[in-house]
C-alpha cells in the first residue's frame, strides 16, 4: 500500500436510488500516467472527487500518499495539483493574481516554472480571468496546477476545456515531463485516443464499476487479434458495448 | 407549457414557491388579525412600534423580496457589466418584447396586489386616509424601473449598483416632494402611471443589447492605471496560506457592505439639512444612519455564505475553494477576519461622515447639547461609557450579521438554506403578533418579567449545551487543535468578563441582580453559530 500513490479499497458511493461507484477497488503506482476512461456519467469525477477529499468515503476507503484526505486535507491538497472539469477559476482575478494567490498555498511553488508555463499558455497577466476565453481559462487552470510541480496531478476532463493544439502539443508533453521525473498523473477522460496517446496504464469504468484495469500494454496484447492489434476504443466497445461507449469528438 | 408566457410564469412559480407560500401566509396573518381578532367597527389606536412590527417591516421585506425575484436578482450578478437577465433565456424563440413584459407583468401585478392585500387585509390606524392606487402604481413603478435598470448591461462593474439606486431614490424623492405638497390621488397617479411603460421600454431597449452581446467597455480608461498597478504588485508575496485567503475573501466580499453604506449615507444624511428646525427629527436622521451598517449587514450576509452559481452544484463548495490546501477552519477564520475589516471599513465610512454631515449641515449644536445635558445627569464617566457601548454594540452587531449565519450557509443543503429562510420568514410573522399580544397583556408582562430568571437560564443553557456539543465535534473531527479550543474558549470568556463588568458597574442598582447581568452578558458575545460554521463547511467540502 505504501508503493501506491492513491490506494482505493471497496469504494462504494450512492447519490439516492443511484449508485455512482460500486464497490470499487484500485491502486496507482508512483511515477505511473492513469488515464481513467468511461462515458459521461460513469462515475470518473465521482472517483476523482473522493481522492481529492470532496467526497467522503461512504463505504470502503480512500489513502492518498498514505493519508485519509478528508481527515487530513491540507496535507493531501499541498501535494496535489488539480485541474478541474468546472473551470471554476473566480472570474474577478487577473491572471497574475491567481499565480500570486495560489503561490502562497504551495511551499514547492516554481516562479520560473509558473512563468516559463505562463508565457507557453500565452496568458496576459493583467487579464481578468471572466475576460478569457474557455480554453485560456482552462490553460490559466492548467498553470496553478502545474507550477507547484505536485506529486500528483489530477486532470478531471482536461479535454473539455483545452483547445486540441495544447491538448495534443502541450499536455501530452507536461504529462511525459511529469512521469519522467517520478511523479504521478491521473487523467479523466471520454476521448479514447487521448488516453492511448499517453497513458500507460488504463482504467475502464463503466456503470460506477471498474471493468478493465491494467498496463495500456497488457490490455492491448491480451486484445490482439491475430497481428492486428485494436484500438482502445474497440477494446472498451468490447467491454462495455456500444452503447455505453463515449462518444468520439465532434 | 402551452405558451412561452405560462412557462415564464411557471418558472417564477417553481423557483420561489416556498417564498411565495411565506408572502401568502404573512397576508392570511394580517388578514386574522384583523378579521377574526379585532371586533368590527373598533377604532384602531396602533403606535409606530407595533405598526412597524406588524405591517411596515414585514411589507418592506416583502416588497424587497418580490423585487430580487422579478428582476432575476437572486441568479445574477449586481456588480457585474453584463445584464441581469438570464442569458440562457435569450435563445428562447420570443421576442425581446415577450422576454420583457411578462416578467414585468407578473412583477407589477405581484406588488399591485401585495399592497391591495396589505391595504384590504392589515391593520391600519383609525382616523388616518390610507390611499388606495397611487401605492400600488408606486410599487409597481419601482419594480418596473428596477428590472430595467438591472437588465441594462454597463460599461464599468459596479455602475449597476449607482444607477438604480440614484434613479430609485429620484423617483421616491419625487414622490415624496409631491406629498409634502398635499398633492392629490389624481395628481399622484398623473405621475405615477407612465412610468411603468417607460420602464419598460428601458428595459427592452436593455434586453435587446444584452441579446445581441452589446456590452459596453468603458474599463479602457482605467486599463494603463490597472497595468501599473499589476506591475508593482507582481512583487509581492503573500506572508501566509492564511493572509492569501483573507486576501481572496476581502476581494471577493469585503467591499460590499462599506459600499452600500458609502452609497446610502449621503442620502441619509442629506435629510440633516432638512431638520435644521426639528432637533427630534436630528437624532432619528443619525439613528437611521446607526442602524444602516447593521442592517446593510443582513443583506450581505448572504454573499459569504453565498453559494457559487458559477459551478455546477451551486449550493456546494466550488471545487477552486475546497482544493485549497487548508483546513475548515482556517477557510472560516479568513471569513471571518475578512467580515471584521468590512465591519470597521463601513463604520469608518459612517464615523467620518456623520460628524462632517453634522457640522455642514449646522446640527452639530443639537448633538452637543444633548450631550451636555446628558453629562449633567449621569456624569462625565457613564455619558462617555453609554456612548462607546452604542457604538461598541453597534459595530459588534454589524459583524455578527455578517457572519451569524455562516453555518446555515455553508452547509450547502439546499433545504437546510431554504428551511432556513422560511423559518426566518414565519418568526418574523409571528413576531409582530406576539409583540402587540404583549403589549396589551400586563398579565403576560408581568409573567414574563417574573419568569426573565428562568427564561434567560434555559436560552443560556441552550446556548452552552450546543457549544458544547459543537466543541466535541471540532475535536473529534480533528478541525480544531486542543490549543485552538481553548484559546478561542477563553477568548470567549474574557469578553464575556469584560461585558459583565461593565454592565456591573453601569447597572449599579439593588434592582437588577448581577446574576442576570451575567446571563445577558453570556448570551451577547457571539459563541455557538460561530463555532459551528468549521463543521457545517466540513460537511460541505467533503460531502
Amino acid at each position: 500500500m505504501s508503493e501506491s500513490v492513491v490506494h482505493v479499497s471497496e469504494l462504494t458511493r450512492r447519490f439516492g436510488a443511484t449508485t455512482a461507484l460500486a464497490s470499487v477497488s484500485l491502486a496507482m503506482p508512483r511515477g505511473a500516467v492513469y488515464g481513467l476512461v468511461g462515458a459521461n456519467g460513469a462515475g470518473k469525477t465521482t472517483l476523482i472527487k473522493h481522492i481529492l477529499g470532496l467526497l467522503r468515503a461512504e463505504s470502503g476507503s480512500v489513502r492518498v500518499f498514505g493519508l485519509d484526505p478528508v481527515a487530513d486535507p491540507v496535507a493531501v491538497l499541498s501535494r496535489i495539483g488539480y485541474l478541474s472539469e468546472e473551470n471554476d477559476l473566480p472570474g474577478w482575478m487577473r491572471v497574475d493574481e491567481l499565480m500570486r494567490y495560489s503561490r502562497a498555498f504551495y511551499p514547492a511553488w516554481d516562479d520560473g516554472y509558473a512563468e516559463e508555463l505562463r508565457q507557453a499558455f500565452a496568458l496576459d497577466p493583467a487579464a481578468k480571468i471572466r475576460n478569457l476565453s474557455r480554453g485560456q481559462r482552462a490553460r490559466a487552470g492548467l498553470l496553478i496546477a502545474l507550477a507547484h510541480r505536485p506529486e500528483l496531478l489530477v486532470l478531471d476532463e482536461p479535454s473539455s476545456g483545452l483547445d486540441p493544439i495544447v491538448r495534443r502539443d502541450i499536455l501530452g508533453a507536461v504529462i511525459r515531463t511529469i512521469a519522467h521525473e517520478g511523479r504521478t498523473v491521473l487523467f479523466s477522460s471520454h476521448l479514447l485516443e487521448e488516453v492511448e496517446r499517453v497513458a500507460d496504464h488504463v482504467t475502464m469504468i463503466h456503470q460506477g464499476k471498474i471493468v478493465l484495469s491494467a498496463p495500456l500494454d497488457d490490455i492491448r496484447e491480451s486484445n490482439r487479434v491475430g497481428e492486428r492489434v485494436p484500438s482502445l476504443d474497440e477494446i472498451f466497445v468490447a467491454h462495455v458495448g456500444r452503447d455505453a461507449a463515449p462518444a468520439p469528438e465532434a | 407549457m402551452p405558451s412561452p408566457a405560462l412557462a415564464i410564469a411557471w418558472e417564477f412559480r417553481r423557483r420561489h414557491r416556498w417564498g411565495l407560500i411565506a408572502v401568502t401566509g404573512y397576508l392570511f396573518v394580517v388578514a386574522s388579525i384583523r378579521f377574526l381578532i379585532l371586533e368590527p367597527g373598533e377604532p384602531v389606536l396602533v403606535d409606530s412600534i407595533r405598526f412597524a412590527a406588524v405591517v411596515s417591516v414585514p411589507l418592506t421585506t416583502t416588497f424587497v423580496y418580490l423585487l430580487a425575484v422579478f428582476s432575476f436578482g437572486f441568479a445574477g450578478d449586481l456588480a457585474a457589466r453584463h445584464s441581469m437577465y438570464p442569458a440562457r433565456m435569450f435563445t428562447l424563440p420570443v421576442t425581446n418584447a415577450a422576454l420583457v413584459g411578462w416578467p414585468m407583468l407578473y412583477g407589477t401585478a405581484a406588488v399591485a396586489v401585495l399592497w391591495l392585500a396589505a391595504r384590504l387585509f392589515a391593520v391600519w390606524p383609525s382616523g388616518i386616509d390610507i390611499p388606495v392606487i397611487w401605492p400600488a402604481l408606486l410599487a409597481a413603478a419601482l419594480l418596473a424601473w428596477t428590472q430595467a435598470l438591472t437588465w441594462m448591461p454597463y460599461g464599468l462593474p459596479g455602475i449597476r449598483l449607482i444607477v438604480a439606486v440614484l434613479c430609485l431614490a429620484a423617483l421616491d424623492t419625487v414622490v415624496l416632494l409631491a406629498l409634502h405638497f398635499k398633492a392629490g390621488e389624481p395628481t399622484m397617479v398623473a405621475i405615477l402611471a407612465p412610468q411603468v411603460p417607460l420602464a419598460y421600454l428601458v428595459a427592452r431597449f436593455a434586453v435587446a443589447r444584452a441579446r445581441r452581446g452589446e456590452v459596453p467597455d468603458w474599463r479602457g480608461m482605467l486599463a494603463r492605471p490597472a497595468r501599473n498597478a499589476v506591475l508593482t504588485r507582481r512583487r509581492d508575496r503573500f506572508p501566509s496560506p492564511a493572509r492569501a485567503q483573507a486576501w481572496f475573501e476581502w476581494r471577493r466580499h469585503g467591499r460590499s457592505l462599506p459600499a452600500l453604506v458609502g452609497l446610502l449615507l449621503p442620502f441619509e444624511l442629506a435629510l440633516l439639512w432638512l431638520a435644521k428646525d426639528a432637533p427630534a427629527f436630528v437624532f432619528e436622521i443619525l439613528f437611521l444612519a446607526l442602524i444602516t451598517p447593521p442592517f446593510m449587514a443582513a443583506f450581505t450576509a448572504w454573499t459569504v455564505s453565498q453559494p457559487n452559481p458559477q459551478v455546477r452544484d451551486s449550493y456546494g463548495v466550488p471545487p477552486f475553494i475546497a482544493t485549497r490546501p487548508l483546513t475548515s477552519a482556517e477557510l472560516i477564520a479568513a471569513k471571518l477576519k475578512m467580515a471584521m475589516w468590512s465591519t470597521l471599513a463601513a463604520w469608518l465610512v459612517v464615523l467620518v461622515a456623520m460628524p462632517l454631515a453634522l457640522e455642514w449641515s449646522g446640527t452639530w449644536s443639537v448633538v452637543t447639547e444633548h450631550a451636555r445635558r446628558m453629562d449633567d445627569a449621569i456624569g462625565t464617566p457613564r455619558a462617555a461609557t453609554v456612548v462607546l457601548l452604542i457604538l461598541a454594540g453597534f459595530i459588534v452587531a454589524t459583524w455578527k450579521q455578517l457572519v451569524q449565519s455562516l453555518h446555515i450557509g455553508l452547509t450547502g443543503r439546499e433545504w437546510i438554506v431554504k428551511g432556513s429562510v422560511l423559518l426566518t420568514l414565519t418568526l418574523l410573522i409571528l413576531l409582530g403578533p406576539t409583540v402587540e399580544w404583549i403589549i396589551d397583556s400586563p398579565s403576560v408582562q408581568r409573567a414574563l418579567w417574573n419568569g426573565l430568571p428562568l427564561i434567560l437560564g434555559i436560552l443560556v443553557g441552550i446556548k452552552m449545551s450546543a457549544a458544547a456539543w459543537i466543541a466535541t465535534r471540532l475535536d473529534r473531527s480533528r478541525l480544531l487543535g486542543d490549543r485552538a479550543l481553548v484559546l478561542g474558549a477563553a477568548c470567549w470568556l474574557v469578553a464575556v468578563l469584560a461585558l459583565y463588568g461593565v454592565l456591573v458597574w453601569f447597572f449599579s442598582t439593588p434592582f437588577v441582580a448581577h446574576y442576570l447581568l451575567a446571563l445577558i452578558a453570556i448570551l451577547a458575545v457571539p459563541l455557538a453559530r460561530i463555532s459551528a460554521a468549521p463543521l457545517a463547511l466540513a460537511w460541505n467540502r467533503h460531502r
